[in-house]
């Protein structure tokens, strides 16, 4: 009863389709731009990139320049002058002491942030609006004036400065991980790790091997704005470090605040920008690698069990297909 | 796989609601028997699973398996295999690592524990699909490997949380065949919970009716449609029919007639009502003037259900005002297709013993 049925409908997939649509392709999508828009997309992301970059060259330009008089467009001296008075200013030390600090500061805010959204966003926290609040505070706070108080407090608690340095950034880097990690558990179904636990993982391993490879993708985005607070920080630095802490910013604002250094805050500020775009970059890379769109396989896959099923469920219809 | 489970007076209560979401729940599920859990939304058909899972606890009361009570083991020391409606396939793992997952917690070697998986893969249809990413499945093949997946953590008892509902209905029915074959190769005991009717009789053995917290009834299915303890039980089982009486002799009156019932049902004497499917109501056009040794009444709506159509009948009182039968009574009944009837016809209508029973509020 379905032998002609069967000679229009069976396995649409190995009928060459050509360019014709086939059941369960969608099509091109809406977001696809066309024509004027397309022309629109190219044009804005090209000057967004530009706006991006162009800043960079004069940079670049400087960095390898010895003189640069005024009306002249290109350097008239190259050289790398700007290099080895840079390291003469501690520069590679100040570099080091940047990116332990990022990522000390990352290391601590991530988990703490990532703590705090959960708690918020899964209703465990009994005013979770008021104490989102709190927590964006330090954002709103004008770093100068929070500082200067903090600073006394510390001196007075006997906190030395590289703790009190620490814990204070990882205060004002906690608003960005909480924030970026409360979007990621907004849309989290928690039945993930319930159904793990189901299936006989303790806590600690759902902990390990469901949940934080769920968020993991969040994770990376707030540990990389908390190591941006960490790496680009300067006020705290200069204030509650006490000058004991010699990191990169302040290099490169002793730097600029000389005359006739130009070459070496290129250098410097160039050095400053490297890891962020590093870690932008490798973020960005692992992001596209893990949210590649798969197409959905349609529904009529030729090895589908609804049209391979054991004979048992279909008795009468051998050559049956839908 | 195959325990048995026990809930003795289980009661939930969640901090902020008034009312409990279940109350002092009592349902035994025999080794090997599949009940569903049938009731509306709200009736807390899924807080009765997270309770048997350990997903949440209870706040009095036992859930026993094989006679030992489980009610402070953690979800992972329980055995009780899972499946929500959403399959919930972890992302980050390939379809073979899902099922694999289980093995893979509690020790087993990553090789050891993949090829189990492929068993449990082949018994749900999809052997050879182990490698692909579970992005690149179909819905219906998703929940298959869930099913897999809390297979081949060798539960208790399997615990299936309206799984099959978010499926269209042809998919649905492949579904309840693959649920049979699980149960004729492993015989697991499964608790089903359902808002589908059908759906409960096609798979279940026994069916629990819950509502508002409270089991209503636990029978088997032929039981809980044709014997419901109660009215809300016949209401929530799709039942139509409620005609009013009493109940003299053994017998139902009302308007429609003297029914005899069955030997074994509650006879005594007193005011009831009774209740028949409409499936089980046999109707016969009559002509105009002919005669018939039935009950006999007029035709008052016809709604089409499918291929069959549900007729509404209404009879005449027959009694004196103040006795039984005093009152107009109405009668749904669903009339096969090839019969021509029409509103405003006289049929006779014929309640088999078995279908008909009574219910005293």
């Amino acid at each position: 009863m379905t032998i002609q049925a069967r000679s229009v409908t069976a396995d649409p997939q190995r009928a060459d389709a050509g360019r014709l649509r086939l059941p369960g392709d969608p099509g091109p999508r809406l977001t696809d731009s066309r024509g004027a828009g397309r022309v629109g997309r190219v044009l804005s992301a090209t000057l967004l990139a530009a706006w991006f970059l162009v800043p960079l060259v004069p940079l670049a330009l400087w960095a390898f320049a010895d003189r640069w008089s005024f009306p002249e467009v290109l350097p008239t001296v190259w050289g790398i002058d700007g290099l080895e008075s840079s390291i003469a200013q501690g520069a590679v030390p100040a570099f080091w002491r940047s990116l332990l600090l990022g990522l000390v500061v990352a290391a601590i805010a991530t988990p703490l942030g990532a703590a705090a959204a959960r708690a918020l966003t899964m209703g465990t926290v009994r005013w979770p609006r008021a104490v989102g609040l709190v927590l964006l505070a330090p954002v709103a706070l004008p770093p100068f004036a929070a500082v200067m108080g903090l600073n006394v407090v510390l001196l007075r608690a006997y906190v030395p400065p590289l703790v009190g340095l620490v814990l204070v950034l990882v205060v004002i880097a906690l608003p960005y991980t909480t924030f970026a990690m409360r979007v990621a558990y907004a849309a989290h179904d928690i039945r993930f790790e319930e159904e793990a636990r189901t299936l006989g993982a303790s806590p600690w391993t759902v902990l390990w091997r469901i949940h934080i490879p769920l968020v993991a993708p969040a994770l990376a985005r707030a540990a990389f704005l908390a190591f941006l607070v960490g790496w680009s920080d300067y006020i705290v630095t200069v204030i509650i470090g006490g000058g004991a802490v010699v990191t990169l910013p302040l290099v490169i604002a002793s730097s600029a605040a000389g005359i006739g250094n130009d070459s070496a805050v290129a250098i410097l500020s160039l050095t400053a920008i490297l890891p962020p775009l590093t870690l932008l970059l490798l973020l960005g890379l692992a992001g596209r690698r893990s949210a590649r769109p798969r197409r959905r396989r349609p529904d009529t896959d030729p090895v589908d069990p609804r049209t391979a099923r054991s004979p048992r469920s279909r008795p009468h219809e051998p050559g049956a297909t839908r | 796989m195959t325990s048995h489970l026990l809930l003795d007076g289980v009661s939930k209560r969640f901090s902020n609601d008034h009312a409990p979401a279940l109350d002092a729940v009592t349902l035994d599920v025999a080794a090997g028997s599949c009940t569903a859990i049938l009731g509306p939304s709200g009736s807390g058909k899924s807080t009765i699973l997270r309770v048997m899972a350990g997903l949440d606890p209870v706040t009095s009361g036992q859930v026993l398996v094989d006679g030992v009570d489980v009610a402070g083991l953690a979800p992972e020391r329980r055995g009780m295999g899972m499946v929500f409606q959403r399959p919930l396939l972890f992302p980050h793992l390939s379809v073979l690592d899902n099922v694999a997952f289980a093995d893979r917690v509690s020790g087993v070697p990553r090789a050891v524990a993949r090829l189990n998986a492929g068993l449990y893969l082949d018994m749900v249809q999809l052997g050879g699909y182990g490698r692909r990413s579970v992005r690149e499945l179909s819905g219906g093949q998703e929940q298959r490997v869930a099913i897999a997946r809390a297979l081949a953590a060798r539960p208790r008892v399997l615990l299936l949380d309206e799984p099959f509902s978010a499926l269209d209905p042809e998919l649905r029915s492949d579904m309840h065949g693959l649920i049979d074959d699980i149960r004729s190769a492993l015989s697991p005991t499964i608790v089903l919970v359902t808002h589908d009717r059908d759906e409960a009789s096609a798979v279940a053995d026994r069916i629990a009716v819950l509502h508002e917290g409270e089991l209503l009834q636990h029978d088997t299915v032929d039981g809980v449609y044709t014997r419901p303890g109660s009215l809300r039980v016949a209401r929530l089982m799709g039942g139509l029919n409620e005609v009013p009486g009493i109940i003299v002799d053994g017998a139902h009156l009302s308007a429609l007639g003297r029914i005899r019932l069955d030997a074994g049902r509650d006879v005594s004497a007193g005011p009831a009502t009774l209740v028949v499917r409409q499936e089980a109501v046999g109707v016969r056009a009559l002509g105009a003037e002919e005669a018939s040794d039935g009950v006999v009444g007029i035709v008052t709506g016809i709604r089409h259900l499918g291929p069959r159509r549900l007729l509404t009948i209404r009879f005449r009182a027959a009694g004196a005002a103040g006795t039984a039968g005093a009152a107009d009574a109405e009668l749904n009944a669903e009339l096969p297709p090839g019969q021509c009837v029409e509103v405003g016809s006289r049929v006779a209508v014929t309640l088999p013993p078995a279908a008909v029973s009574t219910v005293r509020e």
